[in-house]
């Protein structure tokens, strides 16, 4: 009997991949999902066996409070693994869930395998300066993974909607709660950066948020996303948080990674290092990322951008 | 004793600074050791020969305790033209019995164990702060330092902050440091595995040899190089004078590339990784540096106060350094004593006279003239390797004997006769 | 009000050394104070200020970890107290163990309100210590706070910087929370910070002290070695930006990317 994995994230691009790298682990894959029955028929379409539809208590509710769900989840069903989304909000429910269980949480593994009685997961440490290998043995093991350490599959139809089933939402948190007070939405349209096929990453070298156009125009002349470094995400806030690549962001795998004013500090090129083919545009000839790079053009990308949509236009 | 009012306050926590430091705190007083880099050593950069009969009379357990990489059993100099290397190699029996004279270290270890030295005797050190400024009373007298917006405050600030020493410069001890004084040090330590350097330098045990070099390596920059076992590691550098430096507009880091670079360097040094690089000043002056060494409140010790002495063959400064402590501990007591920290701190002066610091720096007080001498840097190291050459080259014509190739080298050299032997007897007369 | 910052103490990443083989290598490593963790400490000593009450810094490692120079330079940007967990056990102690022991200890100083932890440890940045942490403890606790305020004294409001939005809280206490590396700026200390930072209280307890026996963690390591890097061609373009552009577009076409 294939093993069992239990995943949940409350992000449904990032479910999906979860999903498909239970299907790639060859693990029979329950998903946890919370709220509307779409959600659930979504996951089913991500190719997940089955899926527990959790009704959300009344008025409002963090994402945190379906751990005690979670965990009477995983107590009843006994999954060799419980793989939750690395989002800031994923690392909560994995740690207490973890701690519940009395075992230890696998956080924001690149790489996640099943053998025997164990799993072995791959992740950076020292912020990117090294690789560490470590096997776990748990009866239940928690692990999470962040956006595009997995492919989502492409949606289809497999598992019938009989395989959607009803689960109470547990609430047995004795301890006292924080209350909501206010949510502030960024702005920023919802991107999956993880399955874009093309990426254009902005960084620190774009000196102005207005110059950032720049940066979109030759997305747009490229059919590429945009994605940034941390700095413009967090900090500068110019771009959504989720457009941010590397180690404590997104893991992309672009045929095309196209990094403007970019140093390439480890922290980020562990993100992109999976790209099929890196081209860089740094004025500084020393800068790391030309170590890292196929082709780097040497320059000011105040003056390189405007020629390279220039060219792109003229292509014969 | 309030917070902030201390009986010594000591500027820099290297060689001089933590032995002085130890010496008070021992006596009882209270003192306050104040380094920039985030621990003692961390910005200390030294070929790291020293010679450590000043240390022991200090510290007699620093055989067993203190981070020493090897003794020196085995002195090497080389006179180094572009693709050749002449070797005097010196092994005496001597050396390679305790009491040992002489050992290689490195900074970043050695500076740290004698800094927790001070701290085990109840020194505080307080690292991660770069002290700005003196403080002077409005008689003038020296009453405590500022850091940041701190000041504390002491009977006597002794500064040991090194070569470039600001803060006697600041106090009005010494004006700016001339060129023709001070010399540039730059050192790379290169790793290599234990067996490695034990084979390769034919050593056994703890055994360590310095090799000195002169000529090709440095441009014709008046200067040398040096190349010390460590027990993993070797500390390899060289010493350019400044003036030299700017005269014959040579980058440092370029030099020493091509030291690195040469065939006899570069062999010793093979499939050995760099572990770090770093320069320095080294002052070079002799007797003709000196700075005036106290003023009321305020002493100077080791490197700051110019005590090194560079006879083109070694550096010293750490036991010069170490020497100065003392009897700049001395004075301070004696001060104490005598209830007098301005005219009182004269006392420095007299012991340091006495001591064999200053009897050194008297009888090497030729060297730096003797070293300005470019035929040191330049001819001699070609004229020795063009005579090996000669006589180590059989060629058809059979070998001439081997004086008249001297003589034929000599001639070849440009150097006349009388400006040798004057350099010998120069040199024997300096060193 | 009692705050107990978590601080963790590692060897720096900045000395890590690749052996031939491709291992790594720490034995010459200096340790130091996990750089996210300045942050816990300066969010805590802000509180003091305003509110009044005492820092304790907590940290738990092997001996390295107990350092006279790490303990005084981690009580000189601020905590009015350090306590150490000291067991070679826990050198490489997977994060429940930590939060474990942890735990135990909070429990042992007593009376705390409220616990910090950093954004992640300086050398595993698992981002999790402080989450079992507070779940052990039974507590309300969370990531990513980049603003706290006292509301009362059994009360903060926190803002947490999450992905797509800022959330808002508030929190009873006691709780633990994980602050980010955007909340403030540590300062720096003077001269006067080290010279009492020597003198300020430091209990140190080995595992028995808590009640605790040394167990093997779940996780086994099986390797730590320097991270692959994938052969690029490396081809720099130099020179005019007209000519560079129309090169790289010419590689491009031929690299089938137009
Ligand atoms: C724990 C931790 C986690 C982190 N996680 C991440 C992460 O997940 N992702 C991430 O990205 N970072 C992360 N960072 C931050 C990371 O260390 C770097 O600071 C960041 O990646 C640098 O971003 P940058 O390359 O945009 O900026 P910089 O390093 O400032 O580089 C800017 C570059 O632009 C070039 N430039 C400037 N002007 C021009 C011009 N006119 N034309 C052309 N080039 C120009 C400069 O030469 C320079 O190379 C993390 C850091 C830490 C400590
Ligand atoms: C390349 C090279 C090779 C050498 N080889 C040898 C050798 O083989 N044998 C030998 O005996 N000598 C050698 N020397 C000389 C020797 O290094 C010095 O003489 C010795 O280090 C002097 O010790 P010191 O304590 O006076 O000064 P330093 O060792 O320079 O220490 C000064 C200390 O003060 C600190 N400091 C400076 N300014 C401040 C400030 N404002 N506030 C707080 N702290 C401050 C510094 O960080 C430093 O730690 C060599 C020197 C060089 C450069
Ligand atoms: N050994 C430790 N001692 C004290 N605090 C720790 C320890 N390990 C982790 N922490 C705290 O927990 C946070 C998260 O750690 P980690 O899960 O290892 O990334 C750190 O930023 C510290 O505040």
């Amino acid at each position: 009997m294939a093993q069992s994995v239990l995943v949940f994230s409350e992000k449904p691009s990032l479910l999906a991949e979860l999903i498909a790298g239970g299907l790639d682990m060859g693990m029979d894959v329950t998903a946890l999902v919370c709220g509307e029955r779409a959600g659930a028929e979504a996951a089913l379409a991500a190719g997940a066996g089955q899926v527990l539809l959790v009704q959300p208590p009344e008025g409002a509710y963090l994402v945190e409070d379906l751990v005690p769900t979670l965990e009477a989840a995983a107590r009843e069903r006994q999954p060799a693994l419980v793989l939750v989304g690395a989002t800031r909000r994923g690392r909560v429910v994995a740690g207490r869930l973890a701690a519940r269980l009395d075992t230890v949480a696998l956080t924001d593994v690149l790489e996640l395998k099943a053998g025997g009685d164990a799993f072995q997961a791959r992740h950076m440490i020292f912020g990117g300066g090294a690789l560490r290998v470590e096997r776990l043995r748990a009866a239940t093991v928690v692990a999470t993974a962040g956006p595009g350490v997995y492919r989502a599959r492409p949606p289809q139809q497999t598992a019938g909607a009989e395989n959607i089933l009803p689960m109470p939402f547990v609430d047995l948190d004795q301890c006292a709660r924080a209350v909501l007070r206010e949510r502030r939405p960024r702005a920023g349209a919802s991107v999956n950066l993880a399955a874009a096929k093309r990426v254009v990453c902005a960084g620190r070298g774009v000196a102005k948020m207005e110059d950032l156009e720049q940066v979109n125009a030759l997305a747009r002349a490229l059919n590429a996303e945009v994605a940034c470094t941390r700095p413009l995400a967090e900090g500068l806030d110019w771009l959504p948080r989720e457009r941010y690549i590397g180690i404590s962001g997104a893991q992309v795998r672009p045929d095309l990674y196209l990094g403007v004013g970019v140093s390439g500090q480890v922290q980020h090129m562990i993100g992109m290092s999976r790209s099929k083919l890196v081209v860089a545009i740094n004025k500084d000839q020393g800068a790391p990322i030309f170590a890292h790079a196929d082709y780097g053009i040497v320059g000011d990308l105040y003056a390189v951008l405007p020629a390279l949509l220039e060219a792109l236009k003229n292509r014969p | 004793m309030s917070d902030d009012k201390f009986d010594v306050i000591i500027v820099g926590a290297g060689v001089a600074g933590s032995t002085a430091a130890a010496l008070l705190a021992r006596e009882g007083l209270q003192v306050v050791l104040i380094e920039r880099g985030p621990y003692p050593g961390s910005k200390n950069l030294s070929g790291g020969v020293l010679y450590t009969r000043a240390l022991e009379r200090i510290f007699p357990e620093y055989a067993e305790e203190a981070p020493l990489e090897r003794c020196i059993t085995n002195q090497v100099i080389s006179f180094m033209t572009a693709d050749a290397a002449f070797n005097i190699d010196f092994k005496t029996a001597a050396f390679q019995k305790a009491p040992y004279n002489a050992f290689t270290v490195l900074r970043a270890k050695f500076d740290r164990w004698l800094a927790g030295k001070a701290e085990e005797a109840g020194a505080m050190l307080v690292p991660g702060i770069k002290v700005e400024q003196v403080l002077k009373d409005a008689a003038g007298k020296v009453v405590g330092v500022v850091a940041g917006e701190d000041e504390l405050l002491a009977d006597v600030v002794i500064t040991a902050d090194g070569a470039t020493s600001f803060l006697a410069q600041q106090a009005g001890l010494r004006g700016r440091i001339d060129t023709r004084h001070v010399a540039t040090g730059v050192k790379a330590v290169v790793a290599l595995p234990q067996s490695v350097i034990e084979d390769r330098f034919r050593l056994d045990g703890n055994e360590g040899v310095a090799y000195t070099t002169l000529g090709a390596a440095t441009r014709g920059v008046a200067g040398g190089g040096f190349l010390y076992t460590n027990r993993e590691s070797l500390s390899v550098g060289l010493v350019m004078r400044l003036d030299d430096l700017v005269r014959t507009q040579s980058r440092p880091a370029e030099i020493f590339d091509e030291f690195l670079a040469h065939p006899h360097i570069a062999a010793l040094l093979k499939d050995g990784e760099l572990l770090e690089y770093g320069a320095h000043l080294v002052p070079e002056g002799g007797l003709a540096m000196l700075p005036q060494l106290h003023m009321p409140g305020m002493l100077v010790i080791g490197d700051a106060a110019g005590l090194v002495i560079n006879n083109g063959f070694a550096i010293r400064g750490m036991d010069l350094a170490i020497g100065s402590a003392v009897a700049a501990a001395q004075a301070v007591m004696e001060s104490k004593a005598a209830g007098d920290f301005s005219a009182g701190l004269g006392r420095y002066k007299t012991i340091l006279d006495k001591s064999y610091v200053m009897k050194d720096m008297r009888t090497f007080a030729r060297a730096p003239h003797f070293l300005d001498n470019p035929r040191l840097f330049k001819d001699y190291p070609a004229l020795l390797a063009d005579l090996m050459t000669r006589i180590y080259t059989q060629d058809a014509a059979g070998k001439p004997p081997t004086r008249a190739e001297a003589r034929q080298s000599l001639k070849d050299s440009r150097i006349s006769l009388a400006a040798l032997a004057r350099d010998i007897l120069e040199g024997a007369r300096a060193l | 009000m009692h705050i107990v910052a978590c601080v963790k103490f590692t060897p720096d990443p900045a000395d890590i050394q690749v052996r031939p083989d491709g291992s790594i290598s720490l034995e010459r490593a200096e340790w130091v104070i996990g750089n996210f963790d300045l942050q816990a400490v300066e969010a805590g000593v802000r509180m003091i200020e305003q509110h009044g009450g005492q820092l304790t810094a907590l940290s738990a490692g092997p001996a390295q970890a107990g350092s006279s120079k790490l303990r005084k330079d981690l009580l000189s940007h601020g905590p009015d107290a350090l306590s150490l967990v000291i067991d070679e056990s826990l050198r490489d102690a997977d994060t429940a163990t930590t939060a474990r022991v942890l735990a135990r200890a909070i429990e042992k100083l007593g009376g705390v309100d409220l616990v910090l932890c950093g954004e992640g440890s300086a050398d595993l940045y698992f981002q999790q210590v402080g989450i079992q942490l507070g779940e052990r403890l039974g507590w309300p606790v969370f990531n990513a706070v980049n603003h706290i305020e006292c509301s009362s004294d059994q009360r903060v409001m926190i803002e947490r910087d999450l992905e797509d939005e800022i959330e808002v809280l508030d929190v009873p206490l006691p709780a633990v929370l994980m602050v980010t590396t955007s909340i403030n700026e540590p300062r720096l200390p003077t001269m006067k910070d080290i010279l009492k930072a020597g003198k300020k209280p430091v209990s140190e307890w080995a595992l028995a002290d808590l009640g605790l026996e040394p167990a093997p963690g779940a996780v086994e390591v099986t390797s730590v070695s320097a991270p692959h890097q994938v052969q690029r061609k490396g081809v720099l373009i130099t020179g005019a930006a007209q000519e560079a552009a129309q090169e790289l577009v010419r590689h491009l076409t031929r690299e089938g990317i137009l």
